[in-house]
């Protein structure tokens, strides 16, 4: 290697090492008891043992899990007969029922949360998990017909036809044809929506009222708000928090940068 | 009651109203009615539970608010941080494009905090900048224990530490941005300006440049974007919004109004500020991204 | 199995006519070939047929039944697309299956038919293939399977061979041929290709801008064509088309730019000329003689394919000048810039309306 390359390589390694720091930080932390972080010196596994005292983890992981399923059930559900719809079934108005939809990606959660609030909890939605599932699907919908619809117009008319005149209807055309196609598309959108619920706040902050039913996030949140939280299990906790959805990230990487950068790389 | 036989096209047309009515019917209850109550609960007193209407007052009142210039002088300092949060991931993508050995291991740890909820990024944050943290053995290490701080404790650089919170949180998907956009860069233009006799910094000037340039402007309306709209999480574990309000923003404002201080209508109001603010930045992005058709 | 009548079936695409009150019968077990240039409606009709393109009026039969509004799977039809259309997630054996399935048929059912079918194509080493392993013959194998596999009322192909190269084009074509006659099934075929269409069919129906040509066999297409556009398009090279004035005398005489070709009456008999005037005089280039008399002509160019030779040649008159192309044998000495004489085998001779474009032959 030239000089050049091994100075590049030492950049590229430092900056890494950057990057590692949020996992290191919590590691590291983690492997104390409250007093030997204060001290600064000693080790010890008791945080990890006493965690679950502190922070609900397997429930709250549990929690964080079924709404994510959830919420990505029904984007899915709602999503791909709408994406096969806008691609495949024009009606009319449809490019602007189109339009209209996925200008809501637009829309921040904060710039209707009040009245998005007292509507769930009207209807008795936010004990359980329902409300914020909804707020989830509702919030993750518009960029997945985004999604659908772009991967749906790049799928052959000549596929569902075939489909029609072998006996097929519009629904079967979409279930045992156009979805089996768009097994990436699924996958972009999943493992996006996934991360992107798994680490959200807001939404678990209020959606959820029941403190058995909060997910990961905001167990974390509320553990770290407390006065007298040790430290060491408060980074227990966030590397428990963060794992799942490393491991998602690390599994499709591919998927989720197609997401990210779609709509541009085209 | 017998249906009446629809023509082929009909029967097409119905399907796709069918298909596409769950989405629609979650998108108008769940995000356009909501936009339609907050203008309509902007003009009342309202607590959740009864509304009054009064009129422009709220605004008028709002207006005369401090909170509120507050809150938007908070994210306009902010915005002096999209140049870093655009500029380190250009930088980190350009490295990456050169491709030494490893580079696509180095690409998944860069990318990797992306992946990570914010509300654990910032817990970390607030480790790196508390008073016992790295930033400051980072300084004491480099003989300048003279300038250590608790940054978030004072409200003078709350809100710079929440910065370089938020350029960090950024630098994954900008970088993966970029990439994307450096990897659809045609090799044969940069070999035919080496040949042509340009030096590195001429060639990235006049050719990786004006190519990415699309690319950063979407970059920029994202990162602008998140910073009126995803910085909740950071905000909520690192700083609470103070001390005072040195670090609270639209939307941290607008949960404070509405859930610690109960004054829905205000909340509500401030809402439709927001709204108005990413909507003109929104616009700009669907422009952006009709464009390239 | 059945009959399929298009009884003046129109669409219309954005206020104009894509097809323009069609009525063509095709026969239960005939060969039908739609044939015309692009954009000339041939594949919407098909797609009407087929039940992927709405009506817009007219009556469109299979059987008995007017299937206007008849959904595509109660059709009972089956197409092969163009480019195939194949299942991409499922084996050659599914693909071929999938309408069976649909349908209900028992496992054991569906599994007969798909290996009777793989043999007459072929494809019984393949079943378990993606259709991605596939190289084009083979996946035009496939799409014609899953057509064949359903025992359908009609099968409806849409340029099925287009994607495939030269050689194998001439393969398929027999074998599409050859599978149609062993299952009697009728067929309607769209296609661009004149070739196509002449080796195929039983008959043709030549389409033009929405407009049915002529339904004819292949060689009455070739020997009467109907009017000047069908003459020009079935035929390679095509029928040479010369503007002449006509004049009655003993024989009936041609003038083109000035030199006179005079036709025998008993070859002008058959049509109906009128008494002067203009009238185009076709002639294919395999019925131009070269002679040491006749009509003088200057060689352009000349095109030796082996087998033929093709001259093209103009005949000047003053101040203007008419092409015609000449079939002649191998391996002649002609060269472009010889000036040599034709004549015309007159018994093959065709003449149409200068205005209309129709042919002037007398009813027979």
């Amino acid at each position: 290697m030239s000089p050049g390359r091994v100075a590049l390589f030492v950049t590229m390694l430092a900056i890494a090492v950057g990057m590692l720091y949020p996992f290191w930080v919590m590691i590291s932390d983690s492997l104390h008891t409250q007093s030997q972080f204060i001290s600064g010196s000693g080790f010890s596994l008791g945080s990890w043992r006493q965690l679950s005292a502190a922070l609900p983890v397997g429930r709250q992981v549990l929690n964080s899990t079924v709404i994510c399923s959830m919420s990505i059930f029904v984007i899915l559900a709602v999503g791909l007969p709408a994406g096969f719809a806008f691609a495949k079934l024009r009606f009319r108005a449809s490019s602007l029922v189109f339009l209209g939809i996925v200008s809501a990606m637009m829309v921040p959660l904060q710039a209707i949360v009040m009245p998005e609030f007292v509507n769930v909890t009207r209807v008795g939605l936010t004990s359980g998990y329902f409300g914020a599932v909804l707020v989830y699907a509702a919030l993750g919908t518009p960029f997945s017909i985004f999604l659908f619809t772009t991967y749906f117009r790049g799928v052959p008319d000549e596929l569902v036809e075939a489909g029609i005149v072998d006996g097929l209807g519009y629904v079967g055309a979409l279930w045992r044809l156009v979805v089996p196609v768009a097994v990436p598309a699924i996958a972009t959108v999943t493992v996006l929506q996934f991360i992107q619920i798994w680490d959200d706040l807001l939404v678990g902050l209020l959606f959820i009222q029941n403190t058995a039913d909060r997910p990961i996030t905001v167990g974390l949140a509320a553990l770290a708000s407390g006065r007298t939280t040790s430290i060491p299990q408060l980074m227990a906790g966030s590397f428990v928090s963060a794992l799942p959805a490393m491991l998602v990230y690390l599994g499709f990487q591919r998927y989720l940068v197609k997401g990210l950068t779609m709509g541009i790389d085209r | 009651m017998k249906a009446r036989r629809l023509t082929l096209s009909q029967r097409r047309q119905l399907a796709g109203v069918v298909f596409a009515l769950p989405a629609l019917a979650l998108v108008i209850g769940l995000i356009a009615i909501p936009i339609g109550q907050a203008v309509y609960y902007s003009f009342t007193q309202w607590d959740g539970i009864t509304t009054t209407w009064i009129g422009t007052s709220t605004w008028t009142q709002a207006f005369h608010n401090s909170d509120l210039w507050t809150a938007l002088k908070n994210n306009a300092m902010l915005l002096l941080w999209v140049p870093i949060a655009l500029g380190l991931p250009l930088a980190i993508a350009v490295l990456l494009h050169q491709r030494v050995a490893g580079w696509k291991i180095f690409r998944s740890i860069y990318f990797l905090p992306t992946a990570i909820s914010w509300v654990v990024l910032g817990l970390v944050a607030e480790r790196f900048f508390a008073y016992q943290g790295t930033l400051n053995s980072i300084l004491h290490a480099v003989g300048l224990s003279g300038v250590t701080t608790n940054m978030l404790g004072s409200e003078s650089t709350a809100l710079a530490a929440l910065g370089i919170t938020f350029v960090f949180t950024m630098i994954g998907t900008n970088t993966m941005l970029f990439l994307t956009g450096l990897a659809t860069l045609d090799p044969s233009l940069e070999e035919a300006a080496r040949i042509d006799g340009a030096g590195r910094w001429r060639i990235f000037r006049h050719i990786t440049l004006p190519h990415l340039s699309r690319f950063i402007q979407l970059a920029f309306v994202m990162t602008v974007i998140a910073l009126f709209s995803a910085l909740f999480s950071l905000i909520f574990v690192m700083t609470g919004g103070g001390p005072g309000y040195a670090t609270t923003t639209m939307e941290f404002l607008i949960y404070q109004t509405g859930f610690s201080q109960g004054q829905f209508g205000t909340a509500a109001l401030y809402g439709i500020i927001l709204f108005l603010i990413t909507g003109a930045v929104g616009i700009i992005q669907l422009r952006l991204i009709g464009s390239d058709k | 199995m059945a009959a399929i009548t298009f009884d003046g079936v129109t669409k219309i695409y954005a206020g104009k006519p894509a097809v323009d009150s069609l009525s063509l019968h095709i026969d239960d077990g005939e060969f039908m070939v739609l044939v015309g240039p692009s954009g000339c409606g041939k594949t919407t009709a098909l797609r009407m047929l087929a039940g992927l393109e709405e009506i817009t009026s007219g009556a469109l039969s299979i059987g008995d039944q007017v299937v206007n509004n008849v959904l595509p799977k109660d059709r009972d039809v089956a197409m092969v697309f163009q480019n195939y259309a194949l299942y991409p997630h499922m084996s050659v054996a599914q693909n071929m299956g999938f309408a069976l399935k649909i349908r209900g048929e028992s496992k054991a059912m569906i599994a007969e038919k798909v290996r009777a079918a793989a043999e007459i194509l072929r494809l019984s080493d393949y079943l378990d293939r993606r259709p991605r392993a596939l190289s084009g013959g083979q996946r035009q194998r496939v799409a014609m399977g899953r057509a064949i596999v359903r025992s359908p009322q009609a099968f409806l192909m849409d340029e099925p061979l287009s994607n495939l190269d030269a050689k194998l084009r001439v393969e398929m074509r027999l074998e599409i041929a050859r599978i149609q006659r062993l299952l009697g099934v009728a067929t309607l075929y769209v296609t661009h290709d004149q070739v196509e269409a002449m080796t195929m069919g039983d008959r043709v129906a030549v389409m033009r801008d929405g407009h049915l040509q002529q339904v004819a066999t292949p060689q009455e297409l070739y020997d009467r064509p109907a009017n000047d556009f069908v003459a020009g398009f079935i035929g390679s090279p095509p029928m040479n088309l010369l503007t002449t004035r006509v004049s009655h005398g003993a024989d009936v005489t041609l003038d083109i730019l000035g030199q006179t070709i005079s036709v025998p009456t008993r070859y002008a008999a058959a049509f109906s000329l009128p008494a002067s005037g203009e009238v185009t005089f076709g002639i294919r280039p395999e019925d131009i003689v070269i002679a040491t008399e006749g009509l003088r002509a200057r060689v352009e160019r000349c095109e030796a394919l082996g087998a033929e030779t093709l001259l093209h040649l103009s005949v000047n008159g003053p101040g203007a000048s008419q092409h015609l192309v000449a079939k002649t044998g191998p391996r002649t000495s002609i060269v472009a810039g010889d000036d040599l004489s034709v004549t015309f085998a007159l018994e093959h001779a065709h003449f149409f309306d200068v205005a209309s474009g129709a042919t002037l032959r007398a009813a027979s």
